[in-house]
């Protein structure tokens, strides 16, 4: 390290400088966007004017000289300078565009703008294209180009990938498989191809019958290493598509930005979107839209993972270098979604390299990693397998002290996943987790809880308008405590399974048509806790009743491109929740007295709960750049995640519903602008919804959570709104990418009995909620990044006054979260270090300090009796971190 | 005991969290005063005790804000039995002894409200012994293992059994809550390990060799008990809990504060050489 010298100054400064400028321009842009004049607002390099003649003059002498002329800078790599091709300009104040357009028409090369400078660079494609004869046939009707798109290094499908006519107004998107499917006119086309991560690509189509075309893109990551920087691709938010609230993040994005302790994590990262709000430092849970922690659907390969957090929350159980992709859908899910009110989180692994066999991983402060992956047969078979373990436990070994010695503290992940193409028609995929977190003080007491998932899926092409999907589901949560106190030891365990059954298909009717359409089974296993004591606590060994239910739901939607600029999605997706015997179900008294019990036999329907779950969606294109949308969405939620205990915990009590817990419905209504501001350099969104939630639950005032009590016994009912207006402005390309992120909101809740039966803040109510988050690539080596959090502190009830009980001091509580912990802020900033690059083996360093400017965050607020004097009493703020470094090093070969 | 069990637990994690705590000035809400009034019959004479005394703000001393002037009585089997005064709120009547399995019905009126509740003493439970056992994972300021006291008794099988144990050492009172149910223990001979941190350090709560331990075990009806259980869960200052809320209490007309008739069983031991 010696040799690259300690750091200078000006490098730090600058990112800074530039965040600064990015917030001035945020700035200018919201001014601008309202007073309706943003051409005004700067001139692009391209509309510059330039008169200049030029005879037979070498590529990059011609740049060099156009330079002269304009003062206009070009970025281009050594391939380019290098170029043979002479050009010939005449020009009279015409645009550098205009120049450019008419000059490298015939040439393999292709510009874009690249901040105030002009990009240019070799384009393949293009000659391709110069060489492709148009056969124009004149036939008449209306074929289908479907296929699959994929990475060209990895052979890794993409998804969410834009496929659009170029000067038209068609386009449609890969499917969670990578599978598209576009209907057009008989006609000749040029297809342009984008998505987050990959080079945009244009490719150009005669057609004349339904086509297969399968889309290799390649990876930009690859081309940032040779050439300078490359614009980002347009991908990004489809202002055609009805779909709203809907967030997708691709694992290379989240690379850069600081994260604590290095380790990159997926659900850490989309809480610095709008609407997306953490629970609290150090808690893995979050809220999406004022819905609770437990309203939020999180699928693994399709497979729900019920405890999505390590470590009491500080790391999710997604190990980045396992994950392709996430999906956030904040309210407005698809209908092939369900069974959660505020959201769904859709994470899709990587398939496995299916071109060459890789071997990456890295070594943190707290984990260490390992991925290894390649094909099985190249091209057609890939298998994946990635780890991840935390170490720390290691050094607790070496300590003298015995009782840290005996600790027991860590965790572990385990991905694995295969795949194999049987044809054009058949893909299967198989794929696994395992993950497992053990805290024990000693073998007798400690906790130690874990997710398992399995999927099998087989994607089926029926014809090129006709895509089928198949998945077999397994999906297991269990936490087990194990206690010991003198000669007594107590093992407590629960758990929850499932099985379940999906079919989703996707079939395009015509060029105005798009169906969806399948159903899910599941058969849910609930065990809420049995115990083994052994010893003479007294306690006798016991079990509570196991919950059966088969949670059923078929859906079906049309999207219908009605005009060019107004497309709807519209459906209905039908729930039908069944309790199944054996057990016992009870009936209580308004107190919560059991007042009368039934007992079902096995396999005996107790209860039935049918929820017709209309959604509907509808976009309209304002202009080339903007559009509107509205949504509306109702969910139903049938697994409900009852807790009383700040932080969350693994020990958290998921029941189902029963004849007495109704399923938990939400109605949401949402409309959005979204623009493209500065030739698709800025994207800017804003979202408002309104929420109503019936059927909500919580826990009685005094509740004891471990009883073989019915739960229903210890719980409340009532009702919730939430309400909010999210703005998201996003800089896409380049030095400088990042976004801005705010959310004003509202949420609420009624409960039967609980605040004078009043409306009350919810926990997660949060006026204000502000992220920034930027990356800065200063050169081939460095990268820079700065995240900035700001929101309002959470609705807590602090004491109202105390009195004595006993002689000991108690506190006295009026109103329900009327008071509000002291707004959270943290800044975190990070920079990566490439230290090799080669073709065959790439290493870089991560450095990141968590909350860089060491603010003390109350993570909790505690009332006790002074200790310094006894006639008083005192408040206590509890800080979980202040300034945590971190190095990662990572490795690729 | 399940409670035990999940404070064992809870230690384990929040032992985890390396967290930094600091006093802070923070701005809580004020309230008007409300009356709390403890009531309390037992099965030994001079047991017969009623407290008043008024909630205080959370900035004000501790001292008790003790109200005079209350007119308080119990019935029982048609006999009203009327409290005096014996000053700082404190009331009492000295003929009162319960007998298990009476019912006692408590009348508070303070400046023209009237506050009613009704308790049904339980019936004995004997407290067979009392010894000491090692905490392996809590330790006292010097780094000693902390040790903790362990209570051994019968639970009759044929009836709901609640209890509260109170602890003092060398004639002082540990204030920490120990509440337990038979509700996984009916009919078994219980040994339970009175769990609790001494979270100021103090020396006088530390149970130390040659120290004296009385523990007054007793049996409390399911209302008694189950106000203590939500009185240590929701009111403790614990931010532990999400919702912190009032005790659940079994006196009516809006007033904090319970009323028990309870019996008393109790032993001494000195604390034995480790």
């Amino acid at each position: 390290m010696k040799k690259n010298g300690p750091i200078r100054f000006p490098n730090l400064i600058y990112p800074l400088m530039k965040l600064h400028q990015f917030l001035r321009v945020f700035f200018c842009i919201t001014v601008m966007a309202i007073i309706g004049s943003l051409h005004a607002f700067a001139q692009s390099p391209l509309d510059k004017k330039v008169t200049i003649n030029l005879n037979n003059v070498p590529l990059k002498q011609a740049l060099d000289k156009l330079t002269a002329a304009s003062g206009v800078r070009f970025t281009y790599n050594e391939a380019v300078a290098a170029s043979s091709i002479k050009l010939t300009i005449k020009a009279k104040a015409q645009s550098i565009r205009q120049v450019l357009d008419a000059t490298l028409a015939t040439y393999p090369y292709s510009y874009s703008e690249l901040d105030q400078d002009i990009l240019i660079r070799y384009d393949a494609m293009k000659l391709k294209k110069l060489n492709a004869e148009p056969a124009a046939k004149p036939v008449t009707g209306r074929h289908t180009i479907s296929g699959t798109i994929t990475s060209e290094q990895s052979g890794e499908t993409v998804i969410g990938a834009s496929i659009r006519v170029i000067n038209g107004v068609q386009g449609t998107s890969s499917n969670g498989y990578g599978f598209y499917s576009l209907t057009l006119p008989v006609g000749d086309y040029q297809l342009m191809v984008s998505a987050i991560g990959q080079k945009t690509d244009t490719i150009a189509v005669s057609l004349t019958g339904d086509e297969k075309l399968n889309i290799a893109l390649s990876d930009n990551a690859q081309q940032l290493q040779t050439v300078t920087i490359t614009a980002a691709p347009q991908g990004g938010r489809d202002l055609k598509s009805p779909q709203m609230g809907v967030e997708r993040l691709s694992v290379k994005e989240i690379t850069d930005v600081p994260v604590l302790l290095g380790e990159h994590d997926v659900i850490k990262t989309i809480q610095l979107l709008p609407g997306i709000k953490p629970a609290g430092e150090g808690s893995g849970g979050f809220y999406v839209r004022g819905g609770g922690a437990d309203q939020n659907l999180i699928l693994l390969d399709e497979a729900t993972v019920y405890n999505a957090s390590h470590l009491l929350g500080f790391f999710s159980t997604f190990n980045s270098d396992a994950i392709k992709n996430v999906s956030v859908y904040k309210g407005d899910m698809p209908a092939q979604y369900g069974g959660r009110l505020s959201s769904v989180i859709d994470v899709k692994m990587n398939d496995g390299n299916n071109q060459k066999f890789g071997v990456s991983g890295g070594v943190g402060m707290i984990a260490a990693r390992l991925n290894v992956e390649g094909p099985i047969q190249k091209g057609k078979s890939s298998f994946l397998i990635s780890a991840r373990r935390t170490y720390a436990d290691v050094f607790l070994k070496l300590s003298k002290d015995t009782t840290i010695k005996n600790t027991q503290l860590y965790f572990y992940d385990f991905n694995a996943k295969a795949n194999y193409i049987l044809g054009d028609k058949d893909r299967l995929y198989i794929s696994g987790y395992f993950g497992k977190d053990v805290l024990a003080a000693d073998d007798l007491n400690g906790i130690d809880w874990g997710n398992t998932t399995a999927t099998l899926r087989w994607n089926h092409i029926f014809n090129s308008r006709f895509f089928s999907n198949t998945s077999l589901i397994y999906s297991n949560y269990d936490y087990k405590i194990k206690a010991k106190q003198d000669v007594s030891s107590f093992l407590i365990y629960s758990r929850i399974k499932d099985w379940s059954f999906k079919e989703d298909m996707q079939y395009d009717i015509g060029e105005d048509h798009s169906l969806s359409f399948g159903l899910n089974s599941i058969y849910h296993t609930l065990k809420p806790g049995e115990i083994s004591a052994t010893g003479n606590s007294g306690i006798i060994s016991q079990q509570l009743e196991t919950r059966y239910a088969w949670d059923n739901a078929a859906y079906l939607t049309d999207t219908w491109k009605a005009t060019d600029r107004f497309t709807l999605t519209y459906g209905l997706r039908v729930s039908a929740f069944s309790i199944i015997g054996p057990g016992h179900y009870y009936d209580l008294d308004t107190d919560g007295n059991i007042t009368g019990s039934t007992n079902y036999n096995s396999g005996q329907i107790v209860k039935t709960y049918i929820n017709p779950e209309p959604r509907a969606a509808a976009a309209f294109q304002l202009n080339e750049t903007s559009s509107v949308k509205a949504s509306y969405a109702r969910n139903a939620q049938n697994l409900h995640l009852v807790t009383n205990s700040t932080p969350g915990s693994p020990l958290d009590k998921w029941v189902a519903s029963t004849n007495i817990i109704k399923p938990e419905l939400a109605d949401q209504f949402s409309i959005g602008y979204y623009k493209n501001l500065v030739q698709g350099k800025y994207e800017l969104t804003v979202e408002t919804y309104y929420k109503k939630l019936q059927n909500q639950i919580d826990y009685r005032n005094g509740t004891n959570i471990f009883t073989n009590q019915p739960i229903e016994t210890q719980l409340l009912y009532g009702k919730g709104r939430a309400y909010g207006a999210e703005f998201l402005l996003k800089k896409k390309t380049g030095r400088l990418t990042g976004w801005v992120s705010y959310t004003l909101s509202k949420t609420e809740r009624l409960i039967d009995g609980i605040n004078q039966n009043q409306w009350y803040n919810a926990r997660q109510d949060r006026t204000h909620d502000l992220s920034v988050v930027g990356i800065y690539k200063l050169n081939d080596q460095w990268t820079f990044s700065a995240n900035f959090v700001f929101y309002t502190g959470d609705a807590v009830t602090y004491p109202s006054g105390k009195y004595q009980i006993d002689g000991v001091n108690y506190y006295y509580y009026t109103s329900r979260n009327a008071s509000r912990l002291p707004a959270y802020n943290r800044l975190d900033i990070g920079a990566t270090k490439q230290l090799k690059h080669t073709k065959k083996y790439t290493s870089e360093l991560n450095f990141s300090l968590y909350n860089a400017y060491g603010n003390r965050n109350a993570y909790r607020i505690f009332f006790r009796d002074s200790k310094t004097d006894p006639n008083r009493t005192e408040a206590v703020r509890t800080t979980l971190f202040t300034y945590v470094p971190s190095v990662t090093y990572n490795f690729k070969f | 005991m399940m409670h035990t069990i999940r404070f064992s637990a809870l230690l384990i994690l929040l032992g985890l969290f390396c967290s930094c705590e600091k006093v802070i000035d923070l701005k809580v809400p004020d309230s008007s005063p409300k009356y709390v009034i403890e009531g309390l019959v037992s099965n030994q004479t001079g047991g017969a005790k009623v407290t008043i005394s008024l909630s205080k703000n959370f900035t004000d001393d501790n001292t008790l804000n003790g109200v005079s002037g209350a007119l308080i009585s119990v019935e029982s089997d048609g006999t009203v039995y009327p409290f005096v005064a014996a000053g700082n709120g404190v009331y009492q009547n000295s003929t009162l002894t319960g007998i298990p399995g009476h019912t006692y019905k408590l009348t508070v009126n303070i400046s023209s409200n009237t506050y009613t509740s009704t308790s049904i003493m339980p019936q004995p439970v004997s407290l067979d012994s009392v010894y000491i056992v090692t905490d392996e994972f809590s330790k006292n300021k010097d780094k000693s293992l902390q040790r903790l006291v362990t209570v051994k008794y019968k639970d009759p099988a044929d009836t709901r059994n609640y209890y509260r144990f109170i602890q003092y050492i060398d004639n002082i009172k540990e204030k920490t809550i120990f509440v337990s149910d038979d509700e996984f223990t009916n009919g078994q001979e219980v040994n339970g390990r009175l769990n609790f941190s001494n979270d100021n350090d103090a020396p006088t709560r530390e149970v130390r060799t040659g120290k004296q331990v009385r523990i007054e075990m007793q049996c409390i009806d399911a209302a008694v008990y189950k106000y203590f259980y939500s009185l240590d869960t929701d009111a403790s200052g614990d931010s532990n809990n999400a919702t912190p809320a009032n005790p659940i209490s079994n006196i009516s007309g809006g007033v904090l504060g319970y009323f028990s008739a309870y019996t008393i069983t109790s032993k001494t031991i000195t604390v034995p050489p480790q």
